[in-house]
């Protein structure tokens, strides 16, 4: 194994281990996924109620577009206040403790420490992402799933998830406190979300600042359709943010 | 008054496990560290002392890899230190001032933590793990969470994380904080030990005693940089008061 290898999975053992034994993690967890379930059932509920309607629509929604989807949306929703939360600590809650020069002293590089916690906080991100799946999934032998809906959701899902960690973990890189760096993240997330706000709603739907909207990206994937742009936009973004963790970081050892 | 200069070019004789050539290093906008050179070499003990603020935690800092200085090189067992930062990993053990942790991790977790960042894993992971724990006496502490641990028992649990992986260079910022007369004996027979199996150790501390007993030689900084270089002799306590004294008043010192 190189060392390289090493010292990230190093970082991301660390980080994954403090984030299950922290009890925000778990709480947020379960607070979340008990909101997603009760949800699903009134979901299904209705979608259940309706079958009789629907059934004279051959072409009309299924299963996917009334339950699967909307639960994603929701877990999209949530993951505005649950990712700033998960990430502050990742650097600032180091950097207060005084813990970090201690991964600097195991010569471990910024780029590293970075990714390491990058790649822990994804981790639970994405766990976090197949339980609220195993809920519309647990139906799959009893309705008709639109499969290739449903993974273009879950990657769309996914990729929103990976790039708010990313911001998360920026946001964390720059500040002193983790609650500052939560509210940074926050905020930064809301306005890449809704920055073409005032745009849709004087009927503009092209243009540099709808492209630079996350929902922009996020909606066509929901809708099932995957487009390289919106792949290339998320990806382009993880690694933005990223770097710029990694440029602040480096700036603590030869600045400090 | 010895007053060292080195000017050897890196990389040092292979005798020599640390060579400092001229570093210097400002923090919050003051010179805090300036034209410092030293050598130290396998199984010797160097104390460094000063007052508070004369520049030894940014030095300790320096040697560990933490801090990045803004001039003058590192050779470590004759190699370019800033050049490859990654021989921390496995040369250098650090035990920074007050001993930071991470408060979630179990003392056992701690040293795994450790002992992966500093590339051991599997049987040998656990075997320097054992003994560590067996050799410090931290069995009764090993399942307790570091964060509730009392600042005399985090000093050991640094001490332990500094030594896991058997390093040939140990860096101790003041590490008879907050321990009793019983543990600060315990500490200085285990730098011996150490010394006598090779290990190059520096040290730094308040007590002059601490460096009577337990240094081969001392250094003094004042206002960052290096008044004094020169050997202890065992017993002459009196003689190494007045020369720090004379040095910490900010006169000039005499040699003893």
């Amino acid at each position: 194994m190189s060392h390289a290898f090493a010292n990230t999975l190093a970082v991301t053992r660390l980080e994954w281990r403090r984030l299950l034994v922290r009890p925000l993690a778990w709480v947020l967890a379960a607070l979340t996924v008990a909101w997603l379930a009760w949800n699903f059932t009134l979901m299904l509920g209705g979608f259940l109620a309706s079958q009789v309607q629907r059934a004279a629509q051959p072409d009309g929604p299924g299963f996917v577009d009334l339950v699967g989807v909307p639960l994603l949306g929701m877990l999209a929703q949530l993951a505005f206040l649950v990712v700033p939360l998960l990430t502050m600590s990742t650097l600032a809650g180091e950097r207060r403790n005084d813990t970090l020069p201690l991964l600097f002293a195991a010569g471990v590089p910024a780029s590293r420490i970075v990714l390491g916690k990058y790649l822990a906080v994804l981790g639970w991100l994405l766990l976090w992402l197949a339980l609220a799946l195993a809920m519309p999934l647990a139906l799959a032998h009893a309705t008709h799933i639109d499969w290739g809906k449903l993974a273009a959701a879950t990657l769309g899902l996914a990729l929103m998830l990976a790039a708010l960690a990313a911001i998360g973990v920026a946001c964390s890189s720059f500040a002193s406190h983790p609650a500052l760096a939560a509210a940074a993240a926050l905020v930064i997330a809301l306005a890449l979300w809704s920055v073409n706000l005032g745009a849709q709603m004087a009927g503009v739907n092209g243009g540099a600042i709808n492209w630079l909207a996350m929902s922009t990206h996020l909606q066509p994937l929901l809708r099932g359709l995957v487009s390289s742009a919106d792949l290339v936009w998320f990806a382009l973004l993880i690694v933005l943010a990223l770097a710029l963790a990694t440029r602040r970081l480096a700036a603590d050892k030869e600045r400090n | 008054m010895t007053i060292q200069v080195m000017t050897s070019p890196i990389p040092a004789s292979p005798r020599v496990v640390l060579c400092l050539d001229r570093i210097g290093r400002r923090r919050a906008g003051r010179v805090a560290v300036q034209e410092l050179s030293l050598e130290l070499q396998a199984g010797q003990v160097l104390g460094l002392l000063g007052v508070n603020g004369a520049g030894k935690s940014t030095t300790l800092a320096m040697i560990a890899g933490a801090l990045r200085p803004d001039s003058g090189g590192i050779a470590l067992n004759g190699e370019d230190f800033l050049e490859h930062p990654e021989l921390a990993r496995t040369q250098i053990g650090w035990l920074p001032e007050r001993a930071p942790v991470w408060a979630e991790l179990t003392v056992v977790e701690h040293l795994d933590a450790h002992g992966r960042l500093r590339g051991l894993s599997g049987t040998a992971l656990r075997t320097a793990r054992a003994a560590i724990i067996e050799r410090l006496e931290l069995q009764p502490l090993a399942r307790r969470l570091a964060g509730v641990l009392s600042q005399g028992q985090r000093q050991r649990l640094g001490l332990a994380c500094a030594l896991l992986h058997r390093p040939s260079l140990l860096v101790l910022d003041e590490p008879a904080n907050a321990l009793d007369p019983v543990q600060v004996a315990a500490l200085r027979a285990l730098v011996r030990e150490q010394a006598a199996a090779g290990t190059a150790v520096i040290l730094s501390t308040h007590l002059l005693a601490e460096v009577t007993a337990v240094c081969d030689r001392v250094a003094i900084l004042h206002e960052g940089t290096l008044r004094h270089d020169g050997p202890v002799r065992a017993g002459d306590h009196a003689a190494l008061e007045q020369t720090f004294f004379a040095i910490a008043m900010n006169g000039v010192a005499r040699a003893a």
